[in-house]
């Protein structure tokens, strides 16, 4: 008989590391940003009023801590409440876009078939546009609008999410484990979702943080070039638009939405990088 | 044991070669030829009357009306229309501006200079900077000039061109005064000089998208087995990374294409940040005073233009990859 | 002074030392056996006698290599002057230690400019790379090709001719021919073996596989777990091991057992209703033809075992028998029904597969309890019985709330068996089930399966590219290449008196044969 030569031996598991201080930082920027959208319309109800008399007064000024523009806004209020415009939209988009990449996804790579080649002739149609052109024309031809943006960019979006779903979903799909599954002849709704789609949601969720970020950073170009939000609504990329005029006499007014639009995307995106990170270890050999 | 391949086999492996990138091509015929189709639609989706956009700020007098009907062929039924605008495009004819009154190819040609020398300029820049930081990155992962790097990368990935632009004009134009703050100036030098904080604002979005690119693909060339192969064969240092890099160069063509999208958006972005009269601010413009024949052309023209360049980055990658010119093009 | 010596050689890593203090001494023409299985420390060994230890580790101790003594802990500079010309280090897979797409002739040609310090000019460098094929035995046409374009053996005949360029005095070859066919191993260590006579070199081959070893080195060093348990002239070693591992190991290992015999041979059962029956199988991938007219009969709680090399079909015939794949013609009766192609006319309680690769059969974000009793519930069996299967693998039943990930290889693929068991299948196909598996595993692996098929009756197709494998616990073998049947009969048939010359091949190989002249005979006993 062999000699019993380890049979019960685990693996040693590698250390945990804490997050650096960059990560944290970036998540506490995070947070901040999520209470000025949650909190922001109740803090500065009258972020727009406009007071032409105090009309252009420079950062540092008695009760306008970051002065006005020349409508009279007090900036620090408009950037307040300008957070929720600026980060809803984007994490809606980001959302959307991951539940049609994985539905479609998903479908298009386990399936594979005459769906798995309108889907991916689709998704090539779409990745051949340039999302900003593409959204700068239709939004124009059409009238912008918030939620017509939202929309617009979700479609704009969405094939790169299908694309690295599927991708994904191709790669589990020859593994051995659901090749077992297939062999237990397990439905394929449950050989989808209960065993494939647990594999790709690492993939899923660092993509969902990279595309706010992307969103974030479209949205705002978009309100800058004038589509997008109507103007009067408060927000980071209108402002920066708005306030272009005014920037040499009161250039808080541009500068700050404009770091804090920088700020925000680069702590989501490397919440996102970490969070991949992390990720990726669960469910690896040690 | 192999022999030298049969001439035969050799010239049926160019035939099919060949074949499969007649196929490419035709794809991507499809693709344009469908975008055209979104495009010349969107004239005729636009809400309000398609009479009166066109017509613009003129009086619509009935001889008005008639000369737009006339010259846009309103009478024909659609698809005509659609093959007459087709046909027009690709034998230069544009079009006319409504808000410029000029046609519309005088429009494009007058401003082409600008955008092109912005982005070369920019992508020079890019190339330049990002490619070796991205190998030096590569080489001494986690060492500073990497967390350097790769910070530098996260914040150009996450800052829109207009923001960084409208820092860098406060910054560099306004407050420090060396750069001039708007135009192009007035040709040659000058307008290089004018065109100077336009690039460096692209080429941070470009060189972020590189960087990580590059890096990626090093590090994972570098950790393969032919670089621990070459390194235990005495072969000196600095060939193993270009003998790296050569391999690295596959993951990075392809990757090539993200950084074309960029550009085309951040291009438009830059230029109306510095007001330049480029093609980017042209078609600004125009979206904003539904100019509909310079949205379309343009439009058009773009999305040719991206599909030649991909085109052109497919075939690189043959040329660079020897194993692919055996077995075909992946899907 | 010539020849090898290494003194005080440790390897250090995060959690301590991964490789306890080494000496030994290697005479120049001599060749130097490290065996080990996985985690023996046996690579770590290899990398740091040319400095190339991963990150995170650090090595202690010196080495003489000719008339040059190093510091085995010495900045890379020191080593990038030795490397190459002194010491160089073969790497195990051919079809990722050359790159890829440059020619054969210039990575060669790249030692040789190392080694000259210049640029050689290309008349000369062509003339001294077409030397260097010759050596091998590769024609000089090889120099223009590609690496994708040669066959694994020829690949690693081009590694070795530029691994030698530079004219080091030692070799390290590191599992120089595990990814290889079994064809092709015999040949490319018997062409080390005459470089190395030729060159004087030294050589130190690192392997897992003792029938390798026997009869083509000099002197071994048996290793685990870090520490040498047992060192000396590689016949004596293993005629006459000492230490209680080395015994196992060789005990363990199917091409050492003492005169190779085929599993004893069961009565063979009922030609007239066998289990399974396959015949005529084809199938097409694109114009290449896969399987070619493939015929196979198992007979109820039957051990059948196929053999061929890889692209000979074998995992593909496996498939389509199980379902996964459909074949585009031929039929596959199982107890009587004729199936059709594809999953969808097979329940799970006729069949069930164990997977090669232990790390990816099973699903890393499930639990094993989780994954046992999904498969328990499509048997109709309550979720209490994933005890008892984890017993029958010999798992203790804690092992249900661990994850994957948490298990070593072989307690894995104990899991994929106890998960292909829950259905109660009749015929239980093994793909390569033990090909990934240290030595000592893949005994335990196979034990188990014969005593499955003692105590459940359950019918076994046993597919393995490793004929030394299969005899162990076939009862009948067919002998697959290039897509057909070549060779069927009893174990005991084909191995004793093969018909087909490719069969002889297989059964040299098995045997570990050598196929040039040694200093010592090998032992047979």
């Amino acid at each position: 008989m062999t000699a019993a030569i380890d049979l019960l031996s685990t693996p040693t598991r590698r250390r945990r590391r804490r997050p650096s201080a960059t990560v944290i930082f970036a998540f506490a920027v995070l947070a901040v940003a999520a209470f000025a959208v949650v909190f922001g319309g109740v803090l500065y109800p009258d972020a727009m009023r406009q007071d032409i008399l105090s009309g252009l007064l420079p950062a540092g000024s008695p009760g306008h801590p970051l002065g006005t523009d020349e409508l009279g806004r007090d900036v620090w209020a408009m950037t307040v409440a300008g957070a929720a415009s600026a980060l809803i939209g984007p994490v809606c988009v980001a959302v959307g876009s991951m539940i049609l990449g994985i539905v479609l996804g998903t479908h298009a790579g386990y399936e594979r078939g005459w769906l798995d080649v309108v889907i991916s002739r689709w998704t090539d149609l779409l990745l051949a546009l340039p999302v900003l052109l593409a959204a700068i024309v239709v939004s124009g031809v059409f009238g912008g609008g918030y939620w017509v943006t939202v929309v617009l960019l979700i479609l704009l979006f969405s094939p790169s999410d299908i694309r690295i779903v599927r991708a994904g979903v191709l790669e589990q799909s020859a593994r051995p484990y659901i090749e077992a599954a297939r062999m237990l002849s397990l439905s394929r709704w449950r050989v989808m979702f209960r065993h494939i789609l647990p594999n790709v949601s690492t993939l899923v969720l660092t993509n969902v943080m990279l595309n706010v970020a992307f969103a974030l950073v479209a949205f705002s170009s978009l309100s800058f070039l004038g589509v997008g939000v109507p103007p009067g609504t408060p927000d980071w990329g209108r402002q920066l638009t708005d306030n272009r005029a005014i920037m040499f006499d009161n250039p808080a007014a541009v500068i700050v939405p404009a770091v804090l639009i920088i700020l925000v995307a680069s702590a989501v995106n490397l919440v996102g990088d970490w969070a991949g990170q992390r990720l990726s270890q669960v469910g690896k050999a040690l | 044991m192999t022999q030298p391949l049969p001439v035969r086999a050799r010239a049926s492996r160019y035939r099919s070669l060949g074949r499969l990138l007649a196929v490419r091509v035709l794809g991507v015929l499809a693709v344009l030829l469908v975008l055209s189709v979104v495009i010349f639609s969107l004239m005729h989706l636009a809400p309000g009357d398609i009479v009166k956009n066109l017509l613009g700020n003129r009086p619509a007098s009935p001889e008005a009306v008639a000369a737009i009907r006339e010259q846009y062929h309103l009478d024909d039924p659609v698809w005509l229309q659609y093959l007459k605008w087709l046909g027009g495009f690709l034998t230069g004819d544009l079009g006319q501006s409504i808000r410029l009154q000029v046609p519309v190819a005088d429009a494009i040609a007058q401003r082409v200079g600008i955008t092109l020398a912005l982005c070369a300029l920019a992508f020079i820049l890019a190339l330049a900077v990002a490619v070796p930081l991205g190998v030096h990155s590569a080489v001494r992962a986690g060492g500073w000039t990497d967390r350097t790097a790769n910070s530098l990368a996260v914040v150009g990935l996450s800052a829109p061109t207009f923001a960084v632009g409208l820092l860098l004009l406060y910054v560099f134009a306004y407050y420090l005064r060396i750069f001039p703050v708007y135009g192009a100036g007035s040709g040659g030098l000058d307008t290089l000089w004018h065109l100077v904080l336009p690039a460096v604002t692209l080429a941070l979005g470009l060189g972020a998208i590189v960087v990580k690119l590059t890096r990626t693909a090093m590090i994972r060339e570098l950790e393969s087995d032919y670089v621990t192969s070459a390194r235990a064969r005495g072969i000196p240092e600095s060939q193993v990374q270009r003998i790296a890099l050569r391999n690295a160069a596959i993951p990075i063509v392809t990757g090539a294409s993200l950084v074309l999208t960029f550009l085309v958006g951040g291009t438009v972005l830059a230029e109306t940040t510095y007001a330049l009269p480029g093609l980017g601010t042209l078609l600004q413009d125009s979206v904003l005073f539904k100019d509909i024949a310079v949205v379309q052309s343009l439009t058009l023209l773009v999305a040719v233009v991206i599909a030649v360049i991909a085109l052109l980055a497919d075939l690189a990658y043959l040329l660079l990859d020897p194993r692919i010119r055996r077995g075909g093009l992946p899907a | 002074m010539s020849g090898v010596e290494i003194a005080g050689l440790t390897v250090i890593g995060h959690d301590g030392p991964m490789v306890k203090p080494i000496d030994a001494a290697i005479a120049p023409g001599r060749t130097l056996a490290i065996i080990g299985e996985s985690g023996s420390g046996k690579t770590l060994t290899a990398k740091s006698l040319v400095g190339l230890l991963p990150r995170g580790f650090r090595a202690e101790g010196t080495v003489r290599i000719g008339e040059r003594t190093l510091d085995l802990d010495a900045a890379q500079p020191a080593w990038r002057a030795v490397r190459g010309g002194t010491v160089t280090l073969l790497l195990q897979d051919p079809f990722t230690s050359l790159s890829p797409v440059h020619r054969c002739g210039d990575q060669i040609g790249w030692t040789l400019d190392a080694a000259a310090g210049r640029r050689l000019p290309r008349a000369e460098r062509d003339r001294m790379v077409a030397e260097r094929l010759a050596e091998v035995k590769l024609p000089e046409h090889v120099a223009r090709s590609f690496p994708h374009q040669l066959s694994g053996g020829m690949r690693q005949r081009v590694a070795i001719a530029a691994a030698l360029a530079a004219d080091p005095q030692l070799i390290i070859a590191d599992e120089p021919t595990t990814a290889l066919d079994a064809s092709n191993q015999a040949e490319i260590l018997d062409l080390l073996r005459t470089v190395q006579r030729a060159r004087s070199l030294c050589v130190i081959l690192i392997s897992h596989d003792l029938g390798m070893v026997r009869g083509r080195t000099d002197d071994v060093l048996v290793m685990r777990h870090g520490d040498v348990v047992e060192r000396g002239a590689t016949a004596t070693v293993l005629a006459d091991p000492q230490h209680p591992y080395t015994r196992a190991l060789i005990e363990a290992d199917p091409t050492m057992t003492i005169s190779p015999q085929p599993a004893a041979v069961s009565a063979p059962r009922d030609e007239a209703s066998p289990l399974l029956r396959a015949t005529g199988v084809d199938k097409h991938f694109g114009d290449r033809q896969v399987l070619d007219g493939v015929a196979l009969d198992i007979a109820p709680g039957q051990i059948a075992g196929v053999v061929g090399e890889s692209g000979s079909g074998k995992s593909t015939f496996a498939r389509c028998i199980a379902g996964l794949e459909s074949e585009d013609a031929g039929s596959i009766v199982f107890d009587g029904v004729p199936l059709a192609p594809g999953r969808r006319s097979r329940t799970p309680e006729q069949m069930q597969i164990v997977f090669q690769d232990p790390y990816s059969s099973l699903n890393p974000m499930m639990s094993i309890g989780a994954i046992l009793r999904e498969a328990l519930r499509v048997a109709q069996r309550p979720a209490t019985e994933v005890a008892e299967l984890l017993e029958t693998v010999g798992l203790p039943a804690e092992f249900a709330r661990k994850r994957p990930a948490e298990l070593s290889g072989g307690q894995r693929q104990r899991v994929a068996i106890a998960r292909a068991l829950a259905p109660r299948p009749r015929l239980l196909i093994c793909d390569e089930s033990v090909s990934a598996l240290d030595v000592s595993v893949q005994a335990q692996i196979l034990a188990l399966l014969m005593r499955l098929r003692d105590e459940l009756g359950i019918a076994i197709l046993f597919i393995s590219h490793d004929l030394a494998v299969v005899r162990m616990l076939a009862d009948t073998v067919t002998v697959l290449w290039n897509g057909r049947v070549v060779e069927t009969g009893t174990c005991a048939q084909v191995l004793t008196e093969p018909r087909h010359e490719y069969t002889a091949l297989l059964v040299a190989a098995a045997n570990r044969e050598n196929t040039a002249p040694t200093l010592d005979s090998p032992k047979k006993d």
